[in-house]
């Protein structure tokens, strides 16, 4: 397979147009194509979260989905969550002030997962966080802080 | 007693060392900034992609490459009829390499998962697909599945790892309670979120490689080796590895394979390694079992201890994993005996996992105690404090500092372990039978010389830079903070750049040994770039401090100034102005003194002067005990850790924030060891069956309860240079069998094969 189709996609607010072959993930389109690497690949079959990133506000799995099925949508990465200004967002924000993260690399997928899952009304308890947050590993273990900067940042979006 | 609240919000004391310092490299991970091994731009990209064999044993007689080679976009596929030019490189000692060829994509088959050969393409899609098409044809031989394959046997002695005194078999057989039992714990991976995987460009006879590494210079001196360059002409980068917990400490064939294509096709490539491939592309922590003969007087007194332990091995290297490694140490015994076999299978060379030894040995010696403690009707932890290693009974040397009784009764105190019924099945949750257990941990402190470099800046900005890396552990910010307090600048003043062989050698990040090697090289380089700038401070044309007859000078806050409260002050832009120069740089080791520039350069990238935890005159190592709370549902067997409360001495810790952090992280992965994680081998093939993240399975978040952490340890001079012990490795260490034991309290079934699933309790 060698031909090429050029997809205009909508990421962060950003046009970027990528040519790739149809068969190319969203994730690596972003990373590979488009040059946002915020985006990890920790399996690259569905199973860990770190490609977490949104589709139209809804979290997704980057490498379930082919960067053809996102052109004409909004697509949101890490990269993406600070405002224009440079303000990080209340999650990011609330995983430094938490700890809540050590190699870092599947912390892109937790915090565009825990965005979402605030935004869902599913994080009213730390049972609630831990179950709906479970789609993201973390081997380094910080599932603790990961909660507690959840839950922080919920708060916030509450008050 | 520190009960280790998280806190919020910093205060001005967190950037000395000691402080809750938030990561200085935070804000680059959580806005995606951080940049690991696979996402540095590279003109003229080529991606390759692994074929691994898919026989335990053989020889490939053949390997059809027709297809993938006009499959679209493939540049290149390599097998083991490509002679790479590659000379086997020497081992972590430093012992120079033997005189032999290096093939990566063997010949020979030695286990299931094996890369056999690699598909270059222009894109990695290509090559995958390409790499669907090449067809291997093996003349198979009978393979070794695992440790429970019939052909298996009993493996070789390790004599090397007998410990032997008093006269265990004697004191065992005199003992009046005696308990004996075979422990077992299954393959175990790694699984760091960042799978290995690597970029290799050359520019003329210069390698540059971007892949994830615990050591830099070690990895630097082993790609030379196989290349036969100087080691300066390898360059490692790697300032961010998404988790390692011992498994990017080498390079490895994969590597190999790229740097090979690299050179051959003149263009940089690519090699991500996929999750499966990561399976076999590197080994985890081996099978282990071991058999445990504990004797004890009536009232509890410890009289013998034997253990007879093996782990399975790769048919081509004897790694032990060291399941004799915690038993000798933990308890008071004048008997007692201890012999370690390894089990050659045909699997990858089994590799260092966190606790490596440590943690399948305290598995063994820390079930059989409980076990030990019911036989004679005794409290678990009475009969631990009863037993209390008042030195070190293996080497007779002194302990350096030993807290463990700290940590077992601050630990039991803080879990309410008084509240404790004794017997099995005794207490409930609801409709949940509710149980409580013990485990201990221990790992040896290992020191190592490291170098580092301070530079001030013309615009007061100070670096410290090091070759050392940061996997998550907290490298970046302790190092941040040990210079802001030796030289007196504010922290945010400083900035660390690590995770390149071409800057300072330092140890491996591995066996906890960095931490403790590399605060001391910075301190020791941050003190002499102070005398440095207080001694140019005096001198300088135009100082305020020249004609005052002043000695010496005092830096606080960035500022250098008499000891006087009425002092001109003078900050460091303005010192380096004044002296006209650009910056300034100090550099020291701590390697012994007389040492030629040579050698010096030589000791990173080897452990030959790497010591262990009793090369001195006493015994070091850090300690902890795990309390673990487990809910058991009876109609289904699961199993929950509902509570966990931990207590550890780490000696002084640089930073309890990161530190709490990094035990909880041990923690949660002594969750998963104990009660999902199993390499499951297909006994027909050797192929490892569950080779992904969705079927080997790791801790989830909802796996995982509130864990407490007490720190009880206290300054240990003699283990580093600013008094604290390996924190990383130690975590691990006990956590399995406090759950194993708090499984038979709940249920009154002892489970002694990890893990322990829902098939072994219903």
């Amino acid at each position: 397979m060698t031909r090429t189709i050029t997809l205009s996609l909508d990421i962060n607010d950003r046009r970027y147009d990528v040519d790739v072959e149809p068969r190319v993930t969203l994730l690596d389109a972003l990373r590979e194509h488009a040059g946002l690497t915020g985006t990890k690949k920790g399996c690259d079959q569905g199973q860990c979260g770190a490609c977490t990133c949104h589709v139209d506000g809804k979290r997704v799995l980057s490498c379930l989905m082919l960067a053809a099925q996102a052109e004409g949508r909004k697509i949101t990465t890490i990269e993406g969550l600070a405002t224009g200004g440079g303000d990080l967002h209340p999650v990011q924000v609330a995983f430094m002030e938490n700890d809540a993260f050590q190699c870092g690399y599947c912390t892109p997928g937790q915090i565009m997962s825990a965005v979402a899952c605030i935004r869902e009304g599913h994080a009213g308890s730390d049972e609630e966080i831990r179950e709906y947050m479970s789609g993201n590993l973390c081997r380094c273990g910080a599932y603790n802080n990961i909660v507690a900067a959840v839950r922080q940042a919920a708060e916030m979006a509450d008050a | 007693m520190t009960i280790m609240e998280p806190r919020k919000h910093g205060s001005s004391a967190d950037g000395v060392v000691g402080g809750r310092l938030s990561r200085i490299e935070g804000q680059l991970k959580v806005t995606g900034a951080a940049t690991y091994a696979l996402e540095y731009p590279t003109e003229g990209l080529a991606h390759a992609v692994l074929v691994q064999s898919t026989v335990a044993a053989g020889r490939v007689v053949k390997v059809d490459t027709a297809s993938a080679l006009s499959s679209p976009g493939v540049l290149m596929v390599l097998t083991p009829e490509d002679d790479l030019g590659l000379r086997v490189s020497g081992d972590w000692g430093g012992n120079p390499p033997e005189d032999l060829p290096y093939h990566p994509l063997p010949r020979e088959v030695q286990f299931n998962g094996q890369s056999i050969a690699a598909v270059v393409a222009e894109t990695r899609e290509q090559a995958a697909e390409a790499a669907r098409l090449v067809s291997v044809t093996y003349e198979e031989q009978p393979g070794v599945a695992d440790l429970d394959d019939p052909k298996a046997g009993e493996g070789k002695l390790l004599a090397h790892l007998s410990v032997a005194w008093g006269d265990a078999e004697a004191a065992l057989v005199a003992a009046p309670v005696r308990i004996e039992a075979d422990y077992r714990t299954p393959r175990e991976y790694h699984c760091a979120m960042e799978p290995h995987g690597l970029t290799a460009k050359w520019e003329d006879d210069q390698l540059i490689i971007w892949e994830p590494s615990q050591w830099s210079h070690g990895m630097a001196r082993m790609y030379a080796e196989w290349f036969s360059l100087p080691s300066e002409n390898v360059r490692i980068i790697s300032p961010f590895i998404g988790g390692g917990f011992g498994s990017k400490g080498q390079p490895l064939a994969f590597g190999a394979v790229a740097a090979a294509a690299a050179r051959k096709l003149g263009r940089p490539v690519r090699l991500a390694v996929t999750r499966p491939q990561n399976f076999t592309s590197y080994g985890g922590r081996a099978a282990t079992r071991q058999t445990i003969k504990l004797g004890a007087t009536p009232d509890g007194i410890l009289q013998a201890i034997i253990h007879r332990g093996a782990n399975e091995t790769s048919v081509y290297a004897d790694v032990p994993e060291q399941t004799g490694a915690a038993t000798p140490i933990l308890y008071k015994v004048e008997n007692f005996s201890s012999e370690s076999r390894v089990v050659p299978v045909n699997t990858v060379s089994p590799g260092a996992l966190r606790g490596p030894g440590k943690n399948p040995s305290a598995f063994g010696i820390e079930c059989a105690m409980e076990e030990l403690a019911y036989a004679l009707n005794m409290d678990p932890l009475e009969l631990r404090l009863k037993n209390y290693a008042d030195h070190d009974y293996q080497s007779g040397k002194p302990w350096s500092t030993r807290q463990l009784r700290e940590a077992l009764t601050q630990g039991a105190e803080a879990f309410g372990w008084s509240k404790r019924n004794p017997a099995p099945r005794s207490m409930r949750k609801g409709r949940k039978l509710l149980g409580w257990g013990i485990g201990c941990g221990t790992f040896p402190v290992i020191q190592a010389p490291s170098e580092a470099m301070i530079r001030i800046l013309s615009n007061g900005r100070v670096e410290v830079v090091s070759g050392s890396i940061d996997m998550g552990q907290g490298t970046y910010t302790i190092l941040a903070q040990t210079a802001s307090e030796a030289l007196g600048v504010p922290v945010d003043q400083v900035d660390v750049v690590l995770g390149d062989s071409r800057l300072p050698g330092a140890a491996i990040a591995g066996g906890s040994m960095l931490a403790g090697s590399i605060t001391g090289a910075v301190h020791k380089a941050a003190l002499a770039a102070r005398d440095e700038l207080i001694g140019l401070a005096l001198g300088a044309s135009g100082s305020p401090f020249r004609d005052t007859g002043a000695n010496t000078l005092t830096i606080q806050d960035g500022r250098l100034s008499l000891p006087r409260e009425d002092s001109p002050t003078m900050n460091l832009p303005e010192l380096l102005a004044s002296l006209g120069r650009d910056h300034i740089e100090i550099r020291r080791n701590t390697l012994p003194e007389d040492l030629s520039l040579q050698d010096q350069q030589k000791s990173w990238g080897n452990m030959s002067r790497v010591q262990g935890p009793t090369m001195g005159d006493y015994s070091m190592h850090s300690w902890c005990a795990h309390f673990a709370e487990v809910e058991v549902d009876e109609d289904f067997g699961t199993v929950r850790v509902s509570r966990m409360v931990s207590a550890f001495d780490c000696g002084r810790l640089y930073n309890p924030r990161l530190v709490e952090s990094q035990w909880r992280g041990g923690i949660i992965m002594g969750i998963g060891q104990a009660l999902l994680e199993e390499g499951v081998v297909d006994p027909r093939n050797g192929r490892t069956m569950n080779s992904n993240l969705g079927d080997y399975l790791v801790p989830t978040n909802a796996d995982i309860p509130d864990i407490e952490v007490i720190s009880v340890g206290i300054p240990d001079l003699r283990a580093s240079a600013l008094g604290g012990k390996g924190v990383g490795e130690v975590g691990i260490v006990g956590v399995a069998p406090a759950i194993a034991n708090a499984v038979f309290h709940a249920t009154g079934k002892r489970v002694r094969d990890l893990p322990i699933t829902l098939e072994k309790l219903i």
